[in-house]
């Protein structure tokens, strides 16, 4: 991607924008840059890909001290020698769209790590303003940053904030307003590193965007971009500069990149002499051990299993599915609103057939409203509130970390656990992110396990609900389900040839969920999730209607019946399964329906419950599949799927029946 | 400014990435440009009383 050369910026914008100064906001991805971007522009933003790359940056407008100003907020850099299409805008937006005012902002945490960016923007010659945020964090870490003293040795305004908690932001639009271009420090290397600086500068005599140094330093470390530009500028004294450089590189061939670093760490260690005061003995904060509790096998596991009996069996299965499921469904629905509106109904519609669409045994509202809200809705709605607490609390990237060993025995990496975190909210959703996975045998083996072993929310939330009533059940569904998982992911692994890449992931902090963001959270899925499946559950009961009506329905449980016998189970069951093929929660309240009936036994409960998650995927799972790997693929998996949750149910029952185990 | 659920990167609504739709779901979370995981947009309820408090 040759950026330089182009004309950069965001045409009709950019000449609306007039004679408004520009400020640019760069540092490393996670340091609050958007956050302090959407402070400074309030609603005034538009975001759009950047020209020639599909790299989106926001740009919006502030009024600071009277003046406008357009703010531009560009992607995360590490440095400015970039590696990533991200960094390569980032500092194209640096070069060419000539900011008046470049904000770095850096985490206080991690001010040794990113100040040598600030060292580079500094040589760079660039007009700056440097931002140390997230200090609320440090200074809870026990970290003291003397600001007035770094400000003092970089020459440079610095800024101690903490954008997320709206401290510094005043401090910081007065500096934007009053920005002086003209002052900075300037650091030297080594002496013979500033020869060869020297050398190469020396030979730069067009006019750039960068100072001749910062210049000459990319030059040596090969940027092709830059040398690029110097061709372009400098015509035929290129030839040479070129040579000098080829020279220069050759002579420090192997070791310039390490020499860069070390002679930068050096100048930044100086810096930060008398600036940064850590603790002796770093305060460990209680989050900062919790974290590392959750991670650890030997606490995490413990902690996982805590989490999960209080959570989702304690909370979701005894109160969501039966203190709440038991107002809803018994005492309002079957109690009061199904009499009624079926004495209702039956007074305004004279034909049986009619009566029987609206409120018979499949009818619209006395099944298909009663299950969705009924059943579903307060079970999603414990569920939902359950998962947005371990979000908000930032538990989900160490329970990755917790499994990632044992996925890495599946053929998979621990990058995989995010489409197998996300699977327990949407399989389909998961399973379309399966393709963010390095190999195709990832891939593969992801979605077969999403589409075997993963329950959606809601099927989970149901079947949890059924199966706490009797702990033994629980307990067999749980061994069950893990089993199935972990062997045929094993066995998947080693049949399918290929190797398992590399996979690390950055641990945000931990911290108390705030009560606002769960409750945003839970009502937007629960909002999202019944407004999806209450047209498909009305569908589903109109279908399950006309089969009533043609026999058809009649034909297919009297179809499946020798399967379900085979199963140990009733032939009622079979209903249930059909009403799987239609989304998996359905199914799985069908079952719920079932044995509030007092038609399954605890053995057939689980028997049942087993067969059912591990059954073939929702149609939209399974046209996700069909998209993602193919035909041939998808209806492999199907097949593969259906027959191991059979085989499996069917084993099961066996094995319960000579054990009686429950 | 949503605050991604599973890496922690914190992103406007707008830099997220909308639901596709390809599976045939009215789905309207947002998923993250750093890891794709789906987090759920502010509602437009309370979008609008933060307006209403902001003035």
């Amino acid at each position: 991607m040759a950026l330089f050369g182009k004309k950069a910026g965001s045409g009709g914008a950019e000449e609306q924008a007039g004679k408004r100064k520009k400020v640019a906001l760069v540092g490393n991805p996670n340091v609050g840059k958007s956050v302090l971007f959407n402070a400074l522009t309030g609603a005034y933003v538009t975001v759009s890909n950047y020209p020639g790359t599909s790299v989106e940056v926001s740009r919006g407008s502030a009024v600071i001290d009277g003046k406008s100003f357009e703010i531009i907020d560009t992607p995360g850099m590490y440095s400015i020698l970039p590696i990533t299409e991200e960094e390569r805008v980032a500092r194209e937006i640096l070069l060419h769209e000539a900011p008046d005012l470049v904000i770095h902002v850096l985490d206080a945490r991690n001010l040794e790590r990113m100040l040598s960016m600030t060292l580079q923007l500094i040589e760079a010659g660039l007009p700056m303003l440097l931002v140390v945020n997230i200090m609320d964090e440090a200074e809870r870490m026990g970290l003291e940053i003397d600001i007035p003293l770094l400000q003092e040795k970089l020459g440079i305004p610095v800024i101690g904030a903490a954008t997320a908690k709206k401290r510094g932001l005043p401090e910081i639009r007065l500096a934007i307003a009053t920005a002086d271009r003209s002052r900075h420090a300037v650091f030297g290397y080594g002496r013979r590193l500033e020869g060869d600086i020297g050398e190469i500068a020396s030979l730069l005599k067009g006019g750039y965007p960068l100072s001749p140094k910062s210049l000459a330093l990319l030059l040596l470390q090969r940027d092709e971009e830059v040398a690029t530009l110097v061709r372009r500028i400098e015509g035929e004294r290129s030839g040479e500069i070129e040579a000098r450089v080829r020279e220069k590189t050759f002579e420090r061939r192997g070791s310039f990149h390490l020499d860069l670093s070390l002679e930068r760490k050096g100048i930044v260690r100086g810096i930060l002499a008398g600036v940064l005061r850590e603790p002796d003995q770093r305060r460990v904060t209680f989050n900062e051990r919790l974290s590392r509790l959750t991670v650890r096998p030997a606490t995490g596991v413990p902690l996982l299993l805590a989490v999960l009996y209080f959570g989702l069996y304690k909370f979701v299965g005894d109160f969501g599915a039966g203190t709440l499921v038991d107002f809803l469904e018994k005492k309002i629905f079957e109690d009061h609103f199904n009499p009624w509106v079926t004495g209702f109904i039956k007074g305004i519609l004279p034909w049986e057939v009619w009566q029987e669409l609206f409120v018979g045994e499949y009818g619209v509202i006395t099944l298909g409203i009663r299950y969705a809200v009924g059943i579903i809705l307060p079970i999603v709605a414990t569920f939902f509130l359950f998962f947005s607490l371990l979000e908000d609390s930032g538990y989900f990237p160490r329970l990755a970390l917790l499994v990632d060993r044992i996925f890495k025995k599946l053929g998979l990496t621990g990058r995989a656990v995010i489409p197998m975190v996300l699977g327990f909210g949407c399989d389909t959703m998961a399973t379309m992110v399966t393709r963010t996975l390095e190999t195709v045998r990832e891939r593969i083996i992801a979605t077969l396990l999403l589409a075997l072993a993963i329950p959606c929310s809601a099927q989970l939330g149901v079947i949890l609900a059924l199966l706490s009533k009797a702990p033994g059940a629980l307990a067999a569904w749980s061994v069950c389900l893990l089993l199935i998982f972990l062997v045929i992911g094993f066995l998947a692994a080693r049949l399918m040839p290929g190797e398992t890449p590399m996979f690390y992931m950055e641990l945000p902090p931990m911290r108390l969920p705030q009560l606002s963001n769960i409750f945003t959270k839970t009502y937007t899925r629960m909002q999202w999730y019944f407004m999806e499946i209450l047209p498909l559950f009305i569908l589903a009961s109109v279908l399950l209607w006309l089969g009533k009506i043609t026999n058809f329905f009649e034909r297919m449980v009297e179809w499946l019946s020798p399967l379900m016998a085979a199963l140990g189970l009733p032939r009622d069951v079979a209903v249930a399964f059909i009403f799987g093929f239609f989304r998996r929660d359905y199914g799985a309240a069908g079952l719920y329906d079932l044995q509030t009936k007092g038609v399954l036994n605890p053995r057939q409960l689980t028997v049942a419950a087993v067969t059912l998650t591990l059954f073939i995927p929702c149609v939209a799972q399974f046209l996700i599949m069909k998209k993602e790997r193919g035909w041939k693929v998808a209806t492999a998996l199907g097949l593969f799927v259906s027959t191991v949750a059979f085989g499996s149910g069917w084993l099961l029952n066996q094995f319960l029946l000579v054990t009686g185990l429950v | 400014m949503i605050r991604c659920g599973l890496c922690g990167h914190e992103f406007a609504e707008e830099e997220g990435i909308r639901g596709c739709g390809s599976c045939g779901k009215t789905c309207r979370m947002v998923r993250c440009p750093r890891c794709m995981y789906e987090n759920p947009p502010e509602p437009k309820v309370v979008k609008k009383l933060k307006s209403i408090l902001k003035r």
